[in-house]
């Protein structure tokens, strides 16, 4: 093979007119567990890099192996080939260090905190550590739907570059992000926040500063009304799950929904919810409550309301833990 | 006339400068990962070493800027001003029905390929993207867009309708269009000039197997059949595409295997033809080498894939009532023995009878390869594309 000379491309311009920056070619993401595993995926798979931040190298290899896992689930379901996996792999880095982000466009926080008390403080430190280590112009995102970005943003020292962009995660095919700006948002943020669901190819939409935005209010409470059907014995859980999938020809029931969510993300959504409406519809039913403590979290851990093989698969529903009452 | 070729994908730009007079290339290469981290631009000219340029390349027009700032330098240009340029030439994948030839761009050309992007929203946009930045960086240079799909718009409504309501072609123009348009134009022409007798006159199946795969009936010097249908993935088998497939087993599958009609559209597109029966690779070469080592899925997917090509080729005879010439072309159809081979056995009753010794010889150069009593000649013709367009872009610019 004849050599092959390299060059810089820079000394080779026509004119010396500014070029537009590249508004988004590394995106930075602060936690990288199921949703986090997410986008990243979508992010890679658009071409642009990513780097994540995660507590530990434990958790970065925790990281890179779930994501390698939904790959190859992708790839068995044909919604990928063996290419796309490895460029998409070849995109994505884990740190545990944040000045890492400093050549990022637009970090996207994606953390659930560990208890629902400290969960403002805990985003604000998130964003603040954020700031520090990116340029002025990085855009920082929360994927949270339920807390408020304006409160999240407000210690900020440029806090209209802050944006709510939930990612709508629940399925592989779910196409919506929901932007929603805080009181100190400039537009200019939104304009590029836009620009950079377009380049995902999602759909976008943009919604005003509430909890739980439109996705999350929607159909947490349907999960929640459908423990009260179970708990009224009104129908068994696969049957609620049914009737859910063939009369609204929804693609899972609201039991399949929350365990893919996860239980735990979902009493989070009800609680932030309860706290900001007051009301009663968005309280977490004691079914989803029993779940969560006993660590039975949906597909991610195996069990929720139904039982699941290492792979995903469901394997049988779990009445006992979720309803039985005690036998003497 | 030296002319700039253009092939504008999402993501790369390939170029060529051609001058029409020598058919030579001057200089040629790709623009890749436009957009994103990492792009860079290859460059070759004849007996040059290759030389990779490398920085950030952030849309089309600051790709094409690079290149013709490429073109003209003083290290590696192949031109002393940009004004030598005279014209461009760009590959444009769909032109729907509007556009049966290639035609001078204009603006209001402009918007009617713009309309059109709706069946080709993969391609046509990205060839867009070159349009606007050559109007902006070289303004005075005429352009010209040369279609996939106008050498097909020959075909006779009863080759290119599906049956089904009329209403869906009313609505979206559902219909067959057919692709490689070029390339089966281009090997036609070739072929009825290297064997010196009047393109008008012949009736002609060309068949381009490469990554994708297409043969085409050409009777009397206009496509009349084509098995590339509305998208590139009907018709013969290909690396990764199914080709031909009843929609009831695709809608049988999405129920199956629980998935929605875009990653559906993935299986057919990207995990099946050669690759999904093989399991081994969508090249053939790879497919060739492991039938050859007795690998039975390899030899299926090679009985498959000739055995999809010879049905074509019974078709179109019969639809053109006869056949004179037979082209393989496309990276498969000028390099495979033994695909050429496996198509055109048993086709005696068609009158088209091989000479292995000279298919043997053809690889990837231009070559009869039918024995001296065969009635259909069959001939090896390497595809051209850019040469193609090259050409359509100087016939158009000069009757301007």
């Amino acid at each position: 093979m004849a050599q092959i000379i390299k060059e810089r491309l820079d000394k080779f311009v026509l004119s010396a007119k500014d070029r537009p920056k590249a508004e988004f070619s590394e995106i930075g993401l602060v936690g990288c567990g199921r949703v986090g595993q997410q986008i990243a995926i979508l992010i890679a798979k658009r071409g642009m890099n990513i780097i994540f931040v995660e507590l530990n190298k434990a958790k970065i290899e925790q990281a890179f192996r779930e994501i390698e896992e939904e790959l190859d689930r992708q790839i068995s379901h044909w919604g990928l080939t063996q290419s796309e996996k490895r460029a998409i792999l070849s995109r994505i880095r884990g740190t545990t260090d944040y000045k890492e982000l400093k050549n990022c466009d637009l970090v996207i926080e994606t953390v659930l905190a560990k208890t629902r008390g400290q969960a403002l403080e805990f985003h604000e430190e998130i964003l603040t550590k954020i700031e520090q280590n990116v340029s002025r112009n990085t855009i920082i995102a929360t994927n949270s739907a339920t807390l408020s970005i304006t409160e999240m943003a407000s210690k900020l020292k440029y806090p209209d570059r802050c944006i709510t962009m939930h990612i709508s995660t629940a399925s592989r095919e779910a196409t919506l992000v929901e932007v929603a700006r805080s009181i100190y948002t400039s537009e200019e943020t939104c304009r590029n926040v836009r620009k950079f669901v377009i380049l995902l190819g999602k759909d976008y939409i943009r919604v005003a500063e509430s909890t739980g935005l439109v996705s999350v209010r929607v159909f947490a409470p349907i999960i929640n009304e459908a423990c009260d059907i179970l708990m009224e014995s009104v129908a068994s859980i696969e049957n609620i799950d049914f009737a859910a999938r063939k009369s609204m020809l929804l693609p899972l029931g609201p039991f399949e929904l929350a365990d893919k969510i996860g239980i735990d993300k979902i009493v989070r959504w009800l609680d932030n919810m309860y706290d900001e409406f007051g009301e009663k519809r968005y309280k977490a039913s004691p079914i989803l409550r029993r779940l969560l403590r006993a660590g039975f979290l949906g597909r991610k851990t195996g069990r929720g309301f139904y039982f699941y093989d290492n792979k995903g698969h469901k394997t049988g529903v779990a009445y006992k833990h979720v309803i039985t009452p005690p036998e003497e | 006339m030296k002319i700039l070729v253009l092939n504008s994908g999402s993501s790369s730009i390939k170029f060529q400068l051609i001058d029409t007079q020598t058919h030579q290339v001057l200089a040629k290469g790709v623009a890749e990962r436009i957009g994103i981290k990492g792009s860079r631009i290859k460059y070759n000219r004849p007996n040059q070493p290759e030389v990779h340029f490398e920085g950030d390349i952030l849309d089309h027009q600051i790709a094409i800027e690079y290149i013709l700032t490429i073109l003209k330098s003083e290290e590696y240009g192949v031109v002393k001003d940009l004004k030598e340029i005279e014209a461009v030439g760009h590959r444009v994948v769909h032109g729907g029905e509007k556009f049966k030839q290639s035609v001078l761009i204009t603006d209001e050309v402009i918007k009617q390929i713009e309309i059109v992007s709706d069946l080709a929203p993969l391609h046509n946009p990205a060839n867009l993207k070159g349009i606007y930045a050559i109007s902006a960086l070289l303004p005075q240079v005429p352009q010209v867009a040369v279609f996939d799909t106008a050498f097909h718009q020959t075909m006779p409504k009863h080759s290119y309708m599906y049956a089904i309501p009329y209403s869906l072609y009313n609505l979206y123009k559902i219909r067959r269009y057919g692709f490689h348009g070029t390339s089966h134009k281009y090997v036609s022409h070739k072929a009825a000039e290297f064997l010196n007798v009047p393109y008008e006159k012949q009736k002609i199946i060309s068949l381009h197997l490469g990554n994708g795969a297409s043969a085409a009936a050409i009777k009397f010097g206009e496509s009349v059949d084509t098995s590339m249908g509305m998208t590139p993935l009907e018709g013969l088998i290909m690396g990764t595409r199914s080709g031909d497939l009843d929609v009831g087993a695709f809608v049988y599958i999405l129920r199956k295997e629980q998935i929605t009609p875009q990653v559906g559209s993935i299986l057919l597109n990207k995990h099946s033809g050669v690759l999904g029966i093989s399991g081994i690779s969508p090249d053939m070469r790879e497919i060739e080498q492991a039938a050859a080592d007795g690998n039975e899925r390899a030899k299926l997917a090679l009985d498959m894939y000739a055995y999809r090509v010879k049905k074509y080729i019974g078709a179109y005879t019969a639809a053109m009532n006869g056949l004179d010439i037979l082209i393989f072309t496309g990276g498969i159809g000028e390099n495979s023995v033994l695909i050429r081979k496996m198509v055109c056995d048993e086709l005696s009753y068609l009158g088209i009878k091989l000479d292995y010794d000279k298919n043997q010889q053809a690889i990837g150069k231009q070559a009869i390869i039918s024995s001296d009593d065969s009635q259909v000649k069959v001939l090896v013709i390497p595809t051209n594309e850019e040469l193609m367009i090259a050409l359509d872009t100087e016939k158009i610019v000069s009757n301007n």
